[in-house]
């Protein structure tokens, strides 16, 4: 196991090194420097800014230079706001986000597991089609639609709940983190159903419910943890999922969050704010592939053999 | 008896693979709502320049923003602009950017695909590890990135929607690719003297074709999704031009006074998304039955 955890992680760096690499030269052949403005600034003042910023220094030595910042964990100054530092920004952010993302997988792990497990125990029937025609409903709904609509029904029709900001008021987490967890409640209900049809079929839950267990413990106790690999897979590229998911529900709902940093600096032309959360965003996503791949393997001990060899 | 007939001369013909599934599909109502539907939209944003009631940008500020009423069907926007109008020339755009950007990944991720299954050993590993490596990436940044350092236009869009999505076709493709050259009639084919060009043309591309036609039908949508996600948020298709994801974008900014400028075009998008989904369900099943319904 320790092997394996240590090969990912080894195979994690390069990735890493290459995504940092990608971004960083991107930014470089963006148009315009940082500090063109609508005011043209005087050449010295010009030259003041980037000798502070070592912008004349030779590209790759700016590189290196930004490499070593971020081992130390110093995604550098901001471009637009000069008195705010990218780290500053990002935990401000992050917690905010985090904590959606939190509420959004919550709803979407109960939602999800719970509909396509009845989905998925009596197949072709009713209790199969209603929950999975809702799910198709969740991955065809996109968030910018359906965010809006729960604002014109819960929020502005019925007056039931508040429609914007975090923390101001109770009871306003509870749209933004339904509206990211839809799609992904879609997506875990599906897998879901296609797990558990798969290993309810198999030999072992026959022998199981020959030894005269009850349906629920044989669910809970043999079906569940065979069935739900699909639905752990998942769980990396859902990270991502939910991180761009995030952009619009903090856009739609006034969160705030990385995700509307994020967007602030791209319309903003934020250089390093971008080359910061770009590269912070990547990490995580890695990081979550990651614990997605290890969990698997804790799962279902058969994998290891076979990802090892690969 | 003559019903028994029939179907025995059917069985003298023999039916191929492809009437086979084509017949298998019919059967499936859910995909054939989803090709009505698709059809009808499809026919309608063809027709956009000669059938819409108004001209594209044509304002009637005095006007403003009207409910749906007999002249304006699905209402006027708040420049009095026709919100028909506008949908239809929306689903041109959207529509485009589905079909051009998937044909884009559907070039390289076929290529990619094929190379990598066909040469196999290193070329296919260092190949292969390359696209994992991508796909740890998070695309919608990289997306936002890119627009951001190359400036907002059409083409971009394009490009980068298209090279985000064309991993997992080269993904299938591959494995396709690779299960094929095992199989005895690409061995026999060898034995019979045919040329590299010949087992490709005749054997490879025809099996491979089933899975990426049901891939391509399962991109479009998520293409046309990513291209809404980037109009939305600002960063995809720029005014006076629009496509369904803007259109949603400016109705929300309005939704409270006027919902109807949210709720059309978001009722059109889902519908477009229902039925490419649909009829890519659809198409998996009679084309590979085989396969597992999940």
């Amino acid at each position: 196991m320790l092997r394996f955890i240590a090969q990912r992680l080894l195979t994690a760096i390069p990735v890493l090194f290459v995504v940092i690499l990608i971004t960083f030269t991107l930014i470089r052949l963006a148009p315009g420097g940082p500090f063109d403005q609508e005011r043209r600034v005087p050449q010295v003042v010009l030259e003041t800014l980037n000798k502070r910023y070592n912008l004349d220094d030779p590209v790759h030595v700016q590189f290196f230079n930004y490499l070593g910042n971020l081992l130390k964990g110093d995604f550098g100054p901001s471009f637009k706001y000069p008195t705010r530092t990218v780290t500053e920004m990002i935990s401000t952010g992050l917690p905010v986000t985090l904590e959606l993302g939190f509420y959004a997988l919550l709803f979407a792990m109960c939602i999800g597991i719970a509909s396509g497990v009845v989905a998925a125990l009596r197949p072709n029937s009713l209790q199969d089609y209603v929950p999975m025609s809702l799910a198709m409903a969740g991955i065809c709904l996109p968030s910018f639609v359906l965010g809006p609509l729960l604002i014109l029904i819960f929020g502005i029709g019925l007056n039931a709940l508040p429609i914007s900001g975090w923390n101001a008021t109770p009871g306003d987490k509870i749209l933004p983190a339904i509206t990211l967890g839809a799609a992904y409640a879609a997506y875990v209900a599906r897998l879901t159903r296609g797990g558990m049809l798969e290993v309810l079929s198999q030999d072992y839950i026959r022998t199981a419910r020959a030894k005269g267990l009850s349906p629920l413990r044989i669910l809970t106790h043999h079906a569940l943890r065979g069935g739900l690999a699909p639905v752990v897979s998942f769980a990396g590229p859902a990270a991502a999922m939910l991180l761009s998911g995030s952009f619009v529900v903090e856009t739609v709902f006034q969160v705030p969050g990385l995700g509307r940093f994020y967007l602030q600096a791209a319309f903003n032309r934020d250089y390093t704010m971008i080359l910061g959360t770009t590269i912070f965003f990547a990490t995580l996503i890695i990081i979550f592939n990651l614990l997605a791949d290890i969990l698997l393997v804790w799962l279902n001990p058969k994998l290891r053999e076979n990802m090892l060899k690969s | 008896m003559s019903e028994l007939i029939q179907e025995l001369q059917q069985y003298e013909k023999g039916r191929s693979l492809w009437q086979d599934a084509f017949r298998r599909l019919r059967k499936n109502k859910l995909a054939m709502f989803g090709m009505a539907v698709l059809s009808i939209i499809v026919v309608l944003a063809l027709l956009t320049p000669w059938i819409a009631p108004y001209s594209y940008e044509q304002q009637d500020l005095y006007l403003g923003a009207t409910p749906p009423s007999a002249e304006h069907w699905f209402g006027t926007d708040v420049f009095g602009r026709d919100q028909l109008t506008r949908m239809l020339y929306g689903s041109r755009i959207s529509l485009m950017v589905g079909l051009v950007a998937t044909s884009v990944a559907l070039l390289i991720g076929v290529l990619w695909g094929t190379i990598a299954g066909f040469f196999g050993g290193r070329v296919d590993a260092i190949m292969m590890r390359l696209v994992d490596i991508l796909y740890a990436l998070p695309f919608a940044i990289f997306i936002i990135l890119l627009t951001v350092v190359f400036g907002r236009s059409m083409l971009l869009l394009f490009l980068a929607i298209g090279a985000v999505e064309w991993l997992t076709m080269a993904r299938i493709v591959r494995g396709q690719v690779v299960s094929l050259r095992r199989q005895e009639f690409i061995e026999a084919a060898v034995a019979m003297g045919l040329t590299r060009w010949q087992i490709m043309q005749k054997h490879l591309i025809p099996n491979v074709l089933g899975p990426i036609i049901i891939y391509t039908t399962l991109t479009i949508p998520s293409v046309i999704l990513l291209e809404s996600f980037l109009s939305f948020l600002g960063l995809g298709i720029q005014p006076p031009q629009s496509s369904w994801g803007s259109l949603i974008k400016a109705g929300v900014e309005t939704m409270e006074e006027y919902p109807w400028l949210l709720i059309y075009p978001g009722i059109l998008l889902s519908l477009t998304l229902f039925s490419l989904n649909f009829l890519g369900d659809g198409l998996r099943d009679a084309l590979d039955p085989r396969a597992s319904q999940d």
